[in-house]
């Protein structure tokens, strides 16, 4: 079995397990309050940023920092959860498939996820802003140039938190553990964010970027920048040792 | 005896630690915070109960509510997992005396991770406000004050946490798979921190209403949300029974 079918498979394996309607169902809930509150925009002046970003800006914020961590976390659950179910898992370990590649597809499978979310978010965000681009005559709508270099950052920035998420629920067999302290380690961000080895915290990563997105296109606001000489080989680093991790512990656990 | 049986299926599950766990957590936030920049808040005016819960409750407040929607789907899902709840369904027990057993362990938690709270403001208040802010003395004096004050806002956080976890449980129960019910919780939680507190009709919403404090809050306004909590109690509670009455009146008519 080469390593597409195996994605076929994995793919197969949540196809109707109900997730894109939670994750379309947070990005709905996401803009709404953003158009009813669309008057707000135009009172930015003291930051410097001009309406259409602020809205653009503002949604991707919230989203950045719970929603979009938690939903990679319920996806984890999925993955993990589909399989332990019936020992559904057993079966699969049985086949002569690697270990190693089964724990890679299901990497990949949460990677799609990941986003699916993202573009959910975006297509989202071009409706809302063309709703608020009607209701008060007023061009909302950025370039998507724009909008897909800032989708694009968030993505990969995302991408050591999710391996890391990936590594406990492949470790620890106790669905309660891997959800609270994958639940938990998002709520710090906030705090991180504000320290200097926010680098070193692979769950701040996605708010950290767009927060200092939101300080490059605000110009009377200074956040911190992104410094990619610490930043980058940390975040390889963390990324290929969770991966590494949940590669040699999968199915470790259901082989006993 | 029902709630024994439940607890006993908590075990190995890793419930109980959960809980602990996170009331740690909840309770380092405000130490940790006086800890790094308590110069911020030594100065301001008020209670210090009222300072430390206006600092600190919207992130203990969150980490409740995850906790309880995490804990909530784990009661359901070691119902559904080996079909448990197939097995109960058989026995001569009302289903929805099931959900009560497993609302009041979720209760007995919320206390424990409610006083662990607790006494996390009442460390800080005795350690960095010591004698100001009417804190400090907490035998006799002012401090009987201090100590009301502290009891009335943590009973005021337990009662709006109530409404939380019943529906939490509910959605559990309706959802046999644990990460649906899990996404529906944490849209629900995304949901709430997405309201504004000082809105009443958007925070009758039973996730949002934990994050309400009761220090600094005039009465009428904690009335209404004590009235709001015990009216949506009853609402929920009655869901569950209609709810489960409807399964088995299904389970008769296929039968």
């Amino acid at each position: 079995m080469n390593f597409l079918s195996l994605l076929n498979v994995e793919f197969q394996k949540i196809r109707r397990s109900g997730i894109l309607l939670i994750l379309l169902a947070s990005t709905v809930i996401l803009w709404i309050p953003s158009i009813f509150n669309l008057d707000l925009n135009f009172h930015m002046q003291a930051e410097g940023i001009s309406p259409e970003y602020n809205f653009f800006i503002q949604g991707f914020m919230a989203m950045s920092w719970f929603m979009y961590p938690a939903g990679l976390v319920v996806g984890t659950v999925l993955v993990s959860q589909t399989e332990r179910l019936n020992k559904g898992i057993l079966k699969m370990l049985a086949l002569p498939i690697g270990t190693v590649r089964l724990s890679l597809a299901k990497f990949v499978v949460l990677l799609v996820l990941s986003a699916t979310q993202i573009l959910m978010m975006t297509g989202m965000y071009y409706i809302g802003a063309a709703i608020c681009s009607v209701m008060r005559d007023y061009n909302f709508i950025l370039s998507p140039l724009f909008v897909m270099r800032e989708i694009g950052i968030l993505f990969l920035s995302a991408i050591p938190m999710l391996a890391f998420f990936w590594m406990l629920s492949v470790c620890i067999q106790t669905p309660i553990f891997y959800i609270g302290i994958g639940l938990a380690s998002i709520v710090p961000s906030v705090l991180m964010i504000n320290t200097k080895i926010w680098f070193a915290y692979p769950m701040s990563y996605p708010f950290f970027v767009i927060v200092s997105e939101y300080g490059k296109l605000a110009t009377n606001l200074d956040t911190a920048q992104v410094e990619f000489v610490p930043w980058i080989p940390v975040a390889i680093a963390i990324t290929v040792t969770c991966l590494c991790v949940s590669c040699l512990c999968f199915g470790r656990g259901e082989r006993r | 005896m029902r709630i024994l049986l439940e607890w006993k299926k908590t075990k190995r599950t890793g419930f109980v630690p959960a809980f602990m766990g996170g009331g740690i957590l909840a309770a380092a936030v405000p130490a940790v915070n006086m800890a790094v920049r308590s110069e911020m808040y030594l100065g301001r005016q008020g209670t210090c109960v009222w300072i430390l819960m206006d600092a600190n409750w919207q992130v203990m407040a969150m980490l409740n509510l995850l906790l309880v929607v995490a804990g909530a789907c784990l009661l359901y899902h070691t119902e559904y997992a080996d079909n448990g709840l197939q097995k109960m369904k058989s026995l001569p027990v009302l289903e929805s005396s099931i959900f009560f057993g497993k609302m009041v362990l979720m209760i007995l938690m919320s206390v424990l991770l409610l006083v662990m709270e607790a006494a996390s403001i009442l460390f800080c208040s005795w350690h960095w406000f010591g004698g100001q802010a009417g804190g400090g003395q907490l035998g006799g004096g002012d401090g009987s004050v201090f100590v009301i004050e502290l009891c009335q806002s943590f009973g005021y956080a337990f009662l709006l946490m109530l409404p939380c976890v019943v529906l939490s449980l509910l959605i559990s129960e309706a959802c046999k798979n644990m990460w649906i019910s899990l996404g529906i919780g944490i849209v629900c939680v995304f949901t709430a921190t997405m309201l504004p507190t000082s809105s009443f009709v958007l925070s009758l919403f039973p996730f949002a209403m934990p994050f309400q404090v009761f220090a600094g809050a005039d009465a009428a306004w904690t009335t209404r949300f004590i009235c709001a909590a015990v009216v949506e109690l009853v609402v929920l509670g009655g869901a569950e029974v209609l709810i489960v009455g409807g399964r088995l009146n299904e389970f008769f008519i296929a039968s």
